[in-house]
């Protein structure tokens, strides 16, 4: 059977087809300076854990062992990012209209939610450690938190140039405050106090508050980079936060050390669970609205002034049923019903409502037209 | 409120388990047993999940649409789907580590007794959870009604009222009614009801103006799925109470187990446990494992039952993640605006075409807002303003026999009567904002999805050089704007 199309990829041999798919996802995250960067500081984050849990298991310390754990943890919220990067690439087809883009707004909110279930985590820990102090094993906290710490850096500084959000149309919507916090590097664990067989762990976590409204240049950008400012700014202040809490972890350990405060353990762990708690809450914020439909913030005062003006225009009666909403970051797309006279131009009235509407930024309109019965 | 069971059913189930939480707690104070204290925790996760679905529930009964949220909160149940499916996989990557940590370093169980007591107190809560979110209404099938009124579908499927309510001004929609939706693959075993045939899901909605939606049966056959947003919201909450239920079993299993094979070391006799090493216990005085003991020291009791709570758990934490996915993925594609499952867009793209009329479809947008309501959006060329009505009118119908019912349809007329380039799309964006559209652009890098092939009439963005043209200004101070015509290529 001859093939009747270029696109013969059904019939070649299905493996050939998945290693030439994983080479083609490759190639997209290498294409891009910030997933190239990403998947860098992945795989490093991915190898320091590696070497923390070999080093857990030669030396059969359970406290690094879980440690590595938490840090593949970790990694996931990467990989995530790195997923919706590539997925909000792909071309859209029968299933879906609209392509891929919203991956990344979901991808933002699902870290959100990690995040938020990681906080709990941690603040249920701390309560647990609070109420039965455990002891905790200094000597292996501080060097496996100050090596967390130096990868973290090196991934800010690497990050940094690459990630640049957008804040578009002038108002300071491009930041997103999300923190997804695993526990990198976050050091030892405490053994002891195995009366019931509690385990403590001290899940010391990064949380940042990093308000980064990162300023790029929004020209000659393709659209692709239009939608990730969600997900960049939320990776980049998720190593922030990570960096932070590495931080965090020295400086208790240090307290502990010093002045044999063992109550700072869990109480930094709740402290930090709180803010990390408090930090996701704007990210959720942001795409929860996206997600369901909403209004596009930036819209809010322009919209109804634009609803006037079309209102305004000659042949109009009535506008009715607006929905405008965010497909990804900076993209709206909106519906409205003008009711229009039997008489009126209908060409005329579509294209100065789309003008109306372009200028303000939405630029997928689909304006349904209905003359009136006279 | 047409509401009511299901937020009856919630309600209960928050009081119960916020309850349960409260005891275990105590208890755990009292009985200073830190395994208590870490399993209420799990309880309280399940409350969140119960307020969660709650908050989605009240929410997304303010069908009203607001300013801000033109739509209404009808998503809201989507979106408390998907939070207790994330919720609930990230809890088991929690089990999950906590039994590696426990495969590691397993631990004897302390006052079993009490242990028992309570996980068997927490599966009655469970229980009690699981009959209420089963859904009570058994697995009829869903018929439809001009009235509208509502049964209960197997699976909690809630039962409201429908008031149907006319819509306002306009005139040529009617009631929104609404078509099933397909519910995804992946059949999860007894549990979630895939196979169920909807019963109707009536809601009360205002939606500027939208009649309220039923549910009908489709003509093509009964074993149409339903997965309205409610039904994934319970679904959700019904999954995080299975996997509790679970957990109690596990728990009071390993703690039956545990009494009636484990031979502890009696206090005051010299004895060692060979199966933990490294760590004192208050009543088991032992050293390091050393095989080479006299006779007369007893050996706590055979090891693989400290293993054996780990390893169910394990077990149920895969029972959980093959039942969590499908609705994970569920409630995701319907946020990431895909097409729902029964609609195939090329055939419809097809029909479309091949009305009367209709000289060509493009950018046509059909996605799901939540449960059964579809919505669409196109644009389509026809010859001129005047037959137009006629047209409108045939396509609106068309797609009330798909079952779409909230269409917004954008006409475009031809200019020159060439039919030939019947394809342009006539209102497209100027040059330079073609790249920013979301179908069809540019695709960056080599992230080429093999897909199927698109109708090629959906994603035409074409970037025409654009026309000055003078607008004769009609009582309207706009700037002179560019009018992009068809240019003849």
């Amino acid at each position: 059977m001859l093939p009747l199309s270029v696109k013969d990829d059904e019939y070649k041999p299905a493996k050939f087809n998945f290693v030439h798919k994983l080479s083609g996802w490759f190639r997209s995250i290498l294409a891009d300076k910030t997933s190239r960067n990403l998947f860098f500081f992945l795989c490093l984050n991915l190898s320091f854990a590696f070497v923390e849990l070999l080093y857990g298991i030669w030396s059969n310390s359970l406290g690094l062992i879980s440690d590595s754990f938490h840090m593949f943890f970790d990694c996931t919220a990467l990989l995530a990012g790195l997923a919706a990067s590539v997925i909000s690439r792909w071309r859209s087809n029968d299933s879906f209209s609209y392509g891929y883009v919203r991956a990344e707004v979901l991808a933002g909110f699902v870290n959100g939610l990690f995040l938020i279930f990681t906080a709990f985590f941690i603040f249920s820990e701390g309560v647990e450690r609070a109420l039965e102090p455990p002891d905790v094993h200094h000597e292996r906290l501080l060097p496996v938190s100050i090596a967390g710490l130096l990868v973290n850096l090196v991934g800010i500084f690497v990050f940094q140039h690459g990630g640049h959000g957008h804040s578009h149309g002038g108002e300071g919507h491009g930041h997103s405050h999300s923190l997804f916090n695993g526990s990198a590097g976050h050091g030892g664990h405490s053994h002891g106090g195995h009366s019931h067989g509690g385990h403590g762990h001290s899940h010391e976590s990064k949380h940042s508050h990093g308000h980064s409204h990162e300023h790029g240049h929004s020209h000659g950008h393709s659209y692709e980079e239009h939608c990730h400012v969600f997900l960049w700014t939320g990776v980049f202040l998720h190593i922030v936060a990570d960096t932070l809490g590495s931080i965090g972890v020295i400086i208790s350990a240090i307290l502990m050390q010093k002045y044999n405060l063992m109550i700072a353990d869990p109480i930094c762990s709740m402290l930090i669970a709180i803010l990390i708690g408090i930090s996701v809450v704007p990210l959720l914020r942001q795409s929860i609205g996206i997600l369901m439909q909403r209004t596009p913030p930036s819209l809010d005062h322009t919209l109804p002034e634009c609803y006037q003006r079309v209102q305004q225009l000659q042949g109009v009666y009535n506008l009715q049923e607006p929905h405008f909403w965010t497909l990804c970051t900076d993209v709206y797309i909106g519906t409205l019903k003008l009711l229009v006279a039997p008489d009126a131009d209908a060409r005329w009235i579509l294209s100065q409502t789309h003008n109306i509407f372009t200028q303000v930024g939405v630029r997928q309109l689909y304006v349904q037209i209905e003359v009136a019965a006279m | 409120m047409a509401c009511e069971p299901n937020r009856v059913r919630l309600l209960c189930m928050l009081s119960l388990t916020f309850g349960f939480f409260v005891v275990e707690v105590v208890v755990s104070r009292i009985t200073a047993s830190l395994a208590m204290l870490s399993d209420s925790f799990h309880m309280l996760s399940d409350v969140i999940a119960l307020v969660v679905a709650l908050v989605a529930v009240r929410f997304s009964e303010k069908t009203q649409a607001t300013n801000k949220n033109t739509f209404g909160w009808i998503r809201a149940e989507v979106m408390g789907a998907l939070v207790n499916a994330v919720f609930l996989t990230a809890l088991c990557f929690t089990i999950v580590l906590e039994a590696i940590e426990r495969f590691t370093e397993p631990h004897v169980i302390e006052s079993p007794h009490v242990v028992i007591g309570v996980g068997a107190a927490g599966l009655l809560v469970n229980l009690l959870g699981l009959c209420l979110f089963h859904g009570h209404a058994g697995g009829g099938h869903g018929h439809s009604h001009g009235g509208g009124h509502s049964h209960g579908n197997k699976k909690n499927k809630r039962a409201k009222l429908c008031k149907s309510d006319r819509p306002s001004g306009n005139g040529a929609s009617g009631e929104e009614t609404n078509n099933l939706v397909g519910s995804p693959n992946g059949a999860a075993p007894g549990r979630t009801t895939r196979t169920d045939i909807s019963g109707k899901d009536c809601t009360d909605l205002q939606l500027n103006g939208r009649a309220p939606y039923e549910e009908m049966e489709s003509g093509h056959g009964h074993s149409h799925e339903d997965s309205s947003a409610s039904q994934l919201n319970m679904r959700g909450v019904f999954l995080h109470v299975l996997g509790d239920a679970l957990g109690s079993v596990i728990v009071v299993v390993n703690a039956l187990i545990f009494t009636f094979v484990w031979q502890p070391c009696e206090p005051g006799l010299p004895c060692v446990n060979p199966c933990t090493e490294g760590h004192c216990s208050d009543h088991q005085n032992h050293t390091l494992v050393n095989e080479s003991l006299p006779a007369s020291v007893s050996r706590a009791g055979p090891c693989w039952v400290l293993y054996l709570d780990p390893t169910l758990c394990v077990i149920m934490v895969c029972i959980l993640l093959y039942t969590t996915y499908p609705l994970l993925k569920e409630s995701a594609l319907i946020l990431l605006q895909t097409v729902p499952k029964q609609i195939d867009m090329h055939q419809l793209n097809e029909r479309l075409r091949g009305l009367d009329g209709v000289l060509a479809v493009h950018e046509l947008h059909i996605w799901q807002l939540a449960g059964s309501r579809i919505i669409a959006t196109a644009h389509i060329k026809c010859h001129d303003p005047a037959s137009y009505m006629d047209v409108a009118k045939r396509i609106k119908d068309f797609f009330h026999d798909e079952g779409i019912h909230a269409t917004t349809i954008q006409p475009e007329f031809v200019i020159v009567n060439s039919e030939s380039r019947a394809s342009l799309c006539e209102l497209s964006c100027r040059t330079q904002c073609a790249p920013k559209l979301c179908c069809g652009s540019a695709d960056a890098g080599g992230g080429k999805k093999p897909s199927l092939s698109g109708p090629p009439a959906c994603l035409e963005v074409i970037s025409e050089a654009p026309e000055s043209i003078q607008v004769v200004p009609r009582a309207e101070q706009e700037v002179i704007v560019t009018r992009e015509v068809e240019s003849s290529l």
